[in-house]
């Protein structure tokens, strides 16, 4: 089945508005180019996608290197908040944004959630809708 | 030990990596990803963070290669890898001249962050589509023959050739160096 993309940014949409705390999230390729993203205004997906990707990248190459195993998950931490990556499927990765009062542990459940439904609509697993 | 940084940059395909990956000592630390934009259509695999490579380089100095992507959409890391640099290398592929414009960019940027060192190297140049050397320059701007950087054919492939275009942008640094340190003696005497 195709890939639905605007049932993907719809997803994002809907997820960056009702989890508490985040400010915005993408999907990306892993050599840096967007496959879908809610981010918030001013921030070019473009240069956010490949930020994302040579991030991903080199915290992948610290995992093999250093023996710390496949990478499940590289979390930034700011004055003004979270970004975090988690891999999602072999073609994409998953970033989100959130703001310095985000709990992590509800931050992180979230993110499961939301992505075990995008790797259901990017592997083409969702169901079809039947009119 | 003095260590030496050098960063290698140029457009998409002109053998940043390969040109690490033939000089290091170590094996060379690569962040490569599988390309799904036009780049594709040039090769399976490109760079998405930066290259690294080591190399002893006399008794005391050790150089530490820098590649850099060759898309745009990672110039950040551009301007990261560059700011700590002590001369960069500009790749440029001889018989792609659709690649020009984007070299002549990534040169303005790299020209406009650092007052460093630097060479031209002219890769694939034994290609029959090559163009040659003095047309490039003119396409990356160099319109008059004066205060050009030196510029060397470079195979990316052969450690003969990517060491001797390492020994000329040593060469490069050391003039400048000695250059600046002239200049210091001039002020200090006046």
């Amino acid at each position: 089945m195709a890939i639905n993309v605007t049932k993907l940014e719809m997803t994002l949409q809907q997820f960056v508005a009702n989890a508490s705390n985040v400010q915005g999230a993408a999907l990306v390729s892993p050599d840096g180019l967007t496959l879908a993203s809610s981010l918030p205004g001013g921030m070019d997906e473009e240069r956010v996608a490949a930020m994302s990707a040579a991030m991903l990248s080199l915290g992948e190459r610290i995992g093999r290197e250093l023996n710390r195993g496949d990478i499940a998950r590289i979390l930034v931490e700011g004055e003004q908040g979270y970004g975090i990556l988690t891999s999602c499927t072999e073609e994409a990765v998953f970033l989100i944004l959130a703001d310095h009062n985000a709990k992590l542990g509800v931050i992180n459940l979230e993110i499961k959630n939301v992505i075990g439904e995008l790797r259901k609509q990017l592997l083409g697993l969702a169901q079809p809708v039947g009119l | 030990m003095e260590i030496m940084r050098i960063v290698v940059t140029g457009p998409v395909g002109a053998g940043k990596s390969s040109f690490i990956r033939t000089i290091s000592e170590i094996e060379a630390v690569d962040t490569d990803r599988k390309a799904t934009d036009e780049t594709a259509a040039l090769k399976t695999k490109t760079t998405v963070a930066m290259d690294f490579g080591r190399l002893q380089f006399g008794q005391n100095v050790a150089l530490h290669l820098y590649g850099t992507p060759g898309q745009e959409r990672f110039d950040f890391m551009w301007d990261i890898l560059i700011r700590k640099a002590h001369a960069f290398v500009l790749l440029v592929s001889s018989h792609r001249p659709q690649d020009f414009r984007s070299a002549r960019r990534i040169l303005a940027f790299m020209r406009h962050r650092a007052k460093i060192p630097m060479l031209i190297g002219l890769s694939h140049a034994d290609n029959p589509a090559a163009w040659p050397m003095e047309e490039i320059m003119l396409a990356l701007g160099y319109l008059s023959p004066h205060n050009r950087p030196p510029t060397v054919p470079v195979n990316a492939l052969e450690t003969t050739s990517v060491a001797n275009a390492l020994a000329a942008l040593i060469e490069a640094y050391a003039r400048d160096q000695m250059a600046e340190l002239n200049r210091l003696n001039k002020d200090a005497l006046i």
